[in-house]
């Protein structure tokens, strides 16, 4: 019942905002606003530009806005316009010529400083591993193993099956498996990503 | 390493960040406004597009001022954006010559086609020729044009004045289009009173805005069948809106808009299977199928597919 509210809710609002009304298009920029920068920042990591991003992932969304039937939540079709603005981004992207260099900053001596600097570090190694595997599996990966969505949220994100999902974040472990034999900091970080998907 | 570092945070962008962000997605999309599915409904923050709607094509004749700066801008495709401070500025972007007055700021954009200027703020002077009539004479620090127009445009908050000094200007508010020659003014506060301009003694120079939206008390008429001379984009914005007052008449037009082979052919196919669909009319699989065919990688492809999916699943 209440799904079915929300979903009223949702196509009325995507009908007005997609009508040209900027009231409705405002509410939707700032209901969906935080959704579509998690899902850029989860597929990209720290990114200079994610605010331009974030924008064109907006403009993408109201562009197609006629064309959302309410098949999906407004949330989730806005996620899987983020993802499709992430892919072409690292598309359209050079891959870095070198590997970033695996100097790890200073480590400070009180323990939160330090847990900060290692989790920024570790980060920084994942996803400069992440440039290097496939568009596909690294978004697979982001959303499934870093951001801990299920497989099947992930696959109606992404528009794949399930078994597709699963696929992708195997063949992406793999991947990160042979990056991080080099690399104990980002083994280490690997480690914590271990599990079962859900 | 400590045992557990969990998942990397993400950073939440500032208030100031998403004020940016907000601020220019909606002077994005008054540049180049989402193609609507229903008629619009009337509502005063329409004002606020009206700025940017006067978003001009340019060309150019270039006229040196001594009193200001002057800087040459490369023809790009990538958003330029232009700020004065305490003293004007003159700048050339392309073909067009452009004088910033004080305390102003511009965006100017480019595609193969068009070139479109936002005024964010204060005052810009627009100095124009045709492209095709280029035609200058130089005397000493004199100056002849033969063809061009020059005009000014001036923006305050949500309200915008255009002055024509010489050639012609179209301007589109709101649906409206008016037609500006030398010595006429326009104004968003005053739509309708243009001073009476004295005789055009120049050709007309044909200049290109954004797209025609009606306004909402224009009841939907039908559309005409497209032919060569009617802009693609103006003819499926009739036809969106036309969809849901007469389906079938939409459905006849995008398939018509369809025989030609720019992207609005392709977006035209889409939504005649999409309304083909949603109606369950007999064409839908065929002009679905017949999409996929022409434009397998096309914007709604996917979307395609699954509608076809939707098809083959029903009795």
């Amino acid at each position: 019942m209440e799904a079915a509210v929300a979903r009223e809710a949702d196509l009325a609002l995507a009908r007005r905002a997609a009508a040209g009304e900027r009231d409705a298009q405002r509410t939707l920029f700032v209901a969906q606003r935080a959704t579509v920068h998690h899902a850029l920042y989860r597929i990209l990591g720290s990114n200079h530009e994610l605010e331009d991003l974030t924008q064109d992932a907006f403009l993408a969304i109201f562009r197609a806005l006629g064309s959302f039937r309410g098949d999906s939540s407004l949330a989730r079709w806005c996620q899987t316009i983020a993802m499709r603005t992430a892919f072409a981004y690292i598309e359209r992207r050079k891959p870095p010529s070198i590997d970033l260099a695996l100097v790890e900053d200073e480590l400070a001596s009180d323990e939160d400083t330090r847990r900060v600097v290692q989790l920024r570090e570790a980060t920084r190694r994942l996803y400069a591993a992440l440039d290097r595997i496939e568009i596909k599996q690294r978004v697979a990966f982001a959303l499934t193993v870093i951001d801990g969505r299920s497989l099947a949220e992930v696959a109606q994100i992404t528009e794949s099956s399930v078994i597709a999902v699963k696929t992708r974040v195997w063949r992406a472990r793999k991947q990160l498996a042979r990056r991080a034999a080099k690399d104990d900091v980002l083994a280490s970080y690997l480690a914590e990503f271990e599990g079962g998907e859900r | 390493m400590n045992p557990k570092l969990g998942p990397p945070a993400v950073e939440p962008l500032s208030d100031v960040t998403w004020a940016r962000i907000e601020r220019d997605l909606w002077s994005r999309l008054d540049t180049a406004p989402v193609p609507s599915p229903a008629p619009r409904s009337w509502r005063p923050w329409i004002v606020g597009g009206l700025a940017t709607a006067v978003a001009i094509v340019l060309v150019i004749l270039a006229r040196s001022r001594g009193d200001t700066e002057t800087v040459q801008v490369a023809q790009e495709t990538v958003p330029t954006r232009m700020v004065s401070g305490a003293g004007p500025s003159a700048l050339t972007y392309g073909d067009a010559h452009i004088t910033l007055e004080p305390e102003s700021a511009l965006v100017m954009t480019q595609d193969p086609i068009t070139t479109t200027a936002i005024l964010e703020r204060g005052s810009a002077w627009f100095s124009i020729t045709h492209r095709k009539q280029p035609f200058v004479v130089m005397a000493g620090d004199a100056m002849v044009r033969v063809v061009g127009t020059r005009f000014r445009v001036t923006r305050m908050a949500d309200h915008a004045r255009v002055e024509v000094e010489r050639g012609i200007v179209e301007v589109r508010f709101r649906g409206t289009e008016y037609r500006l020659v030398a010595g006429q003014h326009w104004s968003s506060g005053e739509t309708t009173a243009v001073i009476e301009p004295p005789p055009v003694i120049e050709p007309p120079l044909v200049i290109k805005l954004p797209p025609v939206i009606d306004p909402p008390t224009k009841p939907a008429t039908k559309p005409l069948p497209p032919t060569p001379l009617q802009d693609p984009r103006a003819t499926f914005e009739r036809l969106s809106a036309l969809e849901a007052t007469d389906p079938s008449a939409a459905i006849a037009g995008y398939v018509t808009l369809a025989n030609g082979s720019d992207r609005w052919a392709e977006l035209a196919l889409y939504a005649a299977g999409r309304i083909a669909t949603d109606r369950r009319d007999a064409r839908a699989r065929s002009l679905l199928d017949t999409y996929l065919r022409r434009f397998p990688r096309g914007a709604n492809a996917d979307d395609a597919r699954e509608l076809l999916g939707h098809l083959k699943g029903l009795p």
